[in-house]
């Protein structure tokens, strides 16, 4: 939304200040070396979620989507990760976006997240990476229902993180 | 009420309130690819192919009171699929526009005017907000690697200004250990604002324009005021 308002209301101000998004800034890191993550942290099987603002979104938006830079960030840290399916583009929505975690209708959100939970299940996954502060919230709120308790759910940058060494 | 005669009466249709659509509801073969793909779809009546349709018919009464409205997470996938690209977001974001503000479920209109009035959605005191950063940052500061951590406030000529999920302050303030740390290790020259703090934008979820123009607006005052360089992407 910052983003479509800023070119929509304040274009002008686009001309004052750069702008970056979480992957590209954490890409900037690792590429300048002034993190340096580390595979050996983690080794049971991981996915990446594509949220819907910063892919599918962004591309119908602004004619790029951020599919690449997450995965080249996912290949630093862990070994073993998989896709889930269908992803990118065409990725199936989490259920927490557009408001719905403010709502009061908790039992239809949840709902709403089985295709989600089924595709994370469908890749065997033990660990769930997101950007987005919705997916975050949606898919740690919802795992207990579909019996995936121990689904270990993470921010990107958490990930990043937790595999440098300190 | 009786439904069969509004559905018949073309004249219903308002084509003036819709004119400014980037699509006219006419475009749609009714070819169910939307529906068929749509998470949502059948829970509580919604169905994007049915709002189309309604729209089209010029229900809009039914739509403006219509809570499974609220159920789409605007996710697009539909758009996507749309052999006639129609942008469904887009219209379900329209029709709650038009939406009375006040009959808005849950939080995301009240919750957009305590935004307004103090700042931040939770309507803490640029103090109190200030003084539960200062607590993280302290709680970092303790960890071994982070001795000397701060949390960066209002810092001019900053190189990139990070705003704060509204979310994490209240209820998961451990969750914004994270970035802060990261944005440490990395060496950046970051900071964050004391008034006006957030990022993200109730005002596009519940299609109040004139509120989400506003809170853009105070990132842009941030950027310009404090003379930062660049602006982290909010969500």
């Amino acid at each position: 939304m910052t983003r479509s308002g800023l070119r929509k209301w304040y274009p002008e101000s686009l001309r004052t200040f750069g702008t970056i998004s979480v992957p590209e800034l954490l890409v900037k890191y690792i590429k300048e070396e002034r993190i340096k993550p580390e595979k050996s942290r983690f080794q049971g099987l991981a996915t990446y979620h594509d949220p819907c603002n910063f892919g599918r979104k962004s591309e119908m938006e602004f004619g790029r989507g951020f599919y690449d830079e997450p995965r080249w960030i996912m290949d630093r840290c862990l070994e073993n990760w998989v896709e889930l399916y269908p992803n990118k583009k065409y990725q199936t929505c989490c259920g927490g976006g557009g408001g719905t975690l403010t709502t009061p209708y908790d039992r239809e959100r949840t709902f709403y997240g089985r295709k989600k939970m089924e595709q994370i299940r469908a890749a065997g996954a033990q660990m769930f990476v997101t950007l987005c502060h919705a997916c975050h919230g949606q898919v740690n709120d919802i795992k207990k229902t579909y019996g995936m308790e121990d689904l270990d759910v993470k921010y990107l940058w958490e990930l990043v993180l937790e595999c440098l060494q300190i | 009420m009786n439904k069969s005669s509004k559905i018949i009466d073309p004249g219903r249709s308002d084509r003036l309130r819709f004119a400014a659509w980037p699509h006219s509801p006419d475009d749609c073969l009714a070819c169910g690819l939307c529906s068929s793909l749509c998470p949502a779809s059948g829970i509580d009546g919604f169905d994007p192919r049915k709002v189309l349709r309604m729209v089209e018919l010029g229900r809009i009464e039914e739509l403006v009171e219509a809570r499974w409205l609220w159920l789409c997470t605007m996710c697009s996938k539909c758009v996507v699929y749309c052999p006639m690209q129609i942008n469904i977001s887009d219209i379900v974001r329209s029709i709650r526009t038009l939406w009375d503000r006040e009959k808005i479920p849950g939080d995301l209109h009240t919750g957009l005017v305590r935004a307004l009035k103090t700042g931040n959605v939770n309507a803490l005191s640029s103090q109190e907000f200030v003084s539960r950063m200062q607590a993280i940052a302290d709680e970092i500061a303790a960890e071994p690697g982070f001795e000397g951590f701060t949390v960066p406030i209002d810092k001019e000529g900053a190189n990139l200004l990070l705003t704060v999920h509204n979310k994490l302050v209240l209820r998961f303030p451990q969750d914004m250990k994270h970035l802060w740390k990261v944005l440490y290790l990395a060496n950046e020259d970051w900071t964050i604002t004391s008034e006006n703090p957030e990022g993200s934008n109730w005002g596009y979820f519940n299609g109040d324009d004139p509120a989400a123009k506003i809170l853009v607006g105070r990132i842009v005052d941030h950027m310009k005021n404090l003379k930062i360089k660049n602006l982290l992407w909010p969500e």
